[in-house]
């Protein structure tokens, strides 16, 4: 579905990503773990079309085509899904008017006829029950005053609206209690089946206990410096990044 | 000069008084602080018909459902329709005979008028005018709706004068709905208005500007505000070639509450020049300012806010907030926040800000699938309608967003 090959990627003079390399099928989910600053959200933004990174060297092909090459919100209707770390506010439009517009953009990228009002109740309120989130945080001003939690819920909301091939959740634990996290990973596991894929991007092992990873990858320095299975992120929450560190620098 | 025909138009003592003071300033130029960023001088190459006879074509009353329907149509005032209960209206002279104590404090009040030589040209040229008078008490169940249309087909000057009373504990929504026709010749269209606002009356008043790229109205509306009054005051600067509102609070009483809200959309060619000025006289009142604007192609905007707190004004709070988003690189917006504070017990507060869209915000739309043109649309549409929301007639809300949406659709090309 995925593959990411010898990617680099830098901010202004600095290079982020120095040579990444990821294949990911249908139906798996990979966690990149790895300390602060290891370009961690910098590889989930440039897979997104965040214009303030720019590509140097390497290839990224999605569903056989040349991500790269596509715009955001092409990206979007391809099937790429970003949850956000930070999500924005926006002040004036609706969780509910903004899904109206996004659905209905991508449906007509796709050629399918809009959906009506009468059938975007009908979606919303089964999408809704995914993440146990309530009517009146969707016809608030978007992300406007919400809690850390409703912030969190109303992305999964997103993502199960826009039901896409490839989700990517960035740093999605953080500022979550365990409750919100419990809900917002049961959202996630809803929502996997063996035709999309799920990138997760934590710092912490503890959502993966959630969200159980078929492939821990570990980033540092801009590269993955090591790839394993589930156990490796339980190894990591006990030991640490400095044993895989030191034992590079040998 | 064009004014130089004005010499000749004989006048009474007291308006060729006004009349001198306005010749010996002339039209504001961009010399004059006040007027720093609009320059009137261009006003003096053109050959005024200072006294329109000239009917308006396509004089309607609006789509708004009134308790009373007024027009000034080229300056001439006419009621539309019969009075309702607690209503007069009648020339300033008749009103003045009848209401001594008021003609009292009317003689002092005092309004801030320096640099503003048009107000004595609109004193000068309107030898009498209306005073709409709601009595004390009057509670009317639908707006008082004023239609100023100006329609002219050679150059003309346009006075307009009204003077609005409402008095002890009357409620009253007024509709202000300002247009020319898109045919007509050069205007200039000189709109004064006093408001008097005494004990605990309540005012909402819904001003809609929808001028021709060759119109150049002056708008001058005066509020004045007795003790425990309210005043809510929106001012939609949708369309016009050169539109300046000197927009005035003067808050004589206490526990006075005055809302100032704007919204304003030049698009190409287009000036629009918010001028406020809040004076707060006495303790113990609020005020809260907020101005938003959308800064289409090559259009300018300005924002001058004012806050005066004078020495006897303590435990007032005021607050301004200015914010614009330049929708393209060719428009300019200049911001003037001025505040004086003379005393020390006050909470004030102000900020504007000017710029573009929010890069965060595009990206965060364009990656749910959101395209970057319909992203900018639904983001500045977003912007406008909280100020729109906020009116509260349905019908003109409507007829308000209808027409700021498809401004901002046509000059975005979506």
């Amino acid at each position: 579905m995925l593959s990411i090959k010898n990617l680099h990627a830098r901010i202004g003079e600095k290079e982020i990503l120095r040579g990444i390399n990821l294949e990911i099928k249908a139906g798996e989910v990979h966690a990149i773990m790895g300390p602060n600053g290891s370009g961690k959200s910098t590889l989930a933004s440039v897979l997104a079309g965040r214009e303030d990174y720019e590509v140097t060297e390497g290839s990224v092909e999605f569903q056989g085509k040349d991500l790269l090459d596509l715009a955001p919100e092409e990206r979007a209707a391809e099937g790429v899904f970003l949850a956000f770390q930070y999500p924005v506010e926006i002040p004036g439009v609706s969780t509910t008017n903004f899904m109206k517009s996004a659905v209905n953009e991508i449906r007509k990228y796709r050629g399918e006829e809009p959906l009506d009002a009468v059938q975007f109740l009908k979606m919303f309120k089964e999408k809704m029950a995914y993440v146990n989130i309530d009517q009146s945080l969707l016809s608030r001003s978007l992300n406007e005053g919400f809690s850390g939690g409703e912030k969190k819920r109303n992305e999964i909301f997103q993502m199960a609206v826009l039901d896409p091939k490839l989700a990517i959740l960035d740093e999605t634990d953080s500022g979550l209690d365990i409750d919100a996290l419990r809900i917002v990973a049961e959202g996630v596991n809803k929502l996997k089946s063996p035709t999309n894929a799920t990138i997760v991007v934590t710092h912490y092992q503890r959502l993966l206990d959630y969200i159980v990873p078929d492939f821990v990858h570990v980033l540092y320095k801009g590269r993955i410096v090591k790839s394993g299975t589930k156990e490796l992120a339980l190894e990591l929450e006990e030991k640490g990044y400095d044993w895989i560190i030191s034992a590079l620098v040998d | 000069m064009a004014t130089d025909t004005l010499v000749s138009i004989s006048l009474g003592k007291e308006k060729q008084a006004a009349m001198d003071r306005f010749l010996a300033k002339g039209f504001p130029t961009n010399k004059w602080e006040e007027w720093k960023y609009a320059s009137l001088k261009s006003l003096n190459d053109i050959d005024w018909n200072w006294n329109s006879s000239e009917t308006p074509t396509n004089a309607s009353s609006t789509s708004i459902e009134g308790s009373l329907q007024l027009q000034s149509l080229n300056g001439k005032f006419t009621t539309v329709g019969s009075l309702p209960n607690g209503v007069e209206i009648l020339e300033f002279s008749a009103f003045a005979a009848q209401n001594p104590d008021f003609i009292t404090k009317w003689e002092k009040r005092n309004q801030i008028l320096d640099q503003n030589s048009l107000y004595d040209l609109n004193d000068a040229l309107t030898t009498t005018h209306q005073v709409i008078w709601v009595k004390a008490g009057t509670t009317l169940p639908q707006p008082i709706v004023h239609q100023l249309l100006a329609d002219v087909s050679i150059a003309s000057a346009i006075q307009s004068k009204l003077l609005i009373y409402i008095e002890k504990g009357a409620n009253v929504t007024w509709v202000d709905d300002l247009r020319s026709n898109s045919s007509s010749e050069t205007i200039l269209s000189n709109y004064v208005q006093e408001i008097w606002v005494e004990e605990s009356a309540n005012l909402t008043f819904v001003k809609t500007q929808d001028f021709a790229l060759k119109t150049t109205h002056v708008d001058h509306t005066f509020i004045f505000q007795q003790a425990n009054s309210q005043v809510d005051m929106f001012t939609f600067s949708i369309n016009g070639g050169f539109v300046r509102n000197n927009l005035h609070f003067y808050v004589d009483g206490e526990n006075v509450l005055s809302n100032l809200n704007g919204l304003y959309v030049p698009g190409n060619n287009e000036f629009i020049d918010s001028h406020t000025v809040v004076d707060h006289r006495k303790p113990n009142s609020e005020s809260n300012e907020l101005y938003k604007g959308v800064l289409l192609g090559n259009s300018t905007g300005v924002f001058n806010g004012k806050i005066f707190v004078r020495p006897d004004a303590q435990k007032t709070n005021a607050f301004q907030s200015c914010k614009n988003v330049l929708a393209s690189d060719k428009a300019t917006m200049n911001t003037k926040p001025q505040l004086e504070i003379w005393a020390d017990d006050v909470k004030c507060s102000h900020g504007t800000t000017t710029g573009q869209l929010s890069d965060e915000a595009l990206f965060y739309m364009r990656s749910r699938g959101i395209s970057e043109e319909a992203a900018k649309t639904l983001l500045m549409l977003a912007f406008v309608q909280q100020v729109i929301d906020k009116v509260e007639i349905p019908e003109l809300k409507e007829s308000i967003s209808d027409r700021v949406v498809a401004k901002i659709q046509q000059a975005l090309g979506v």
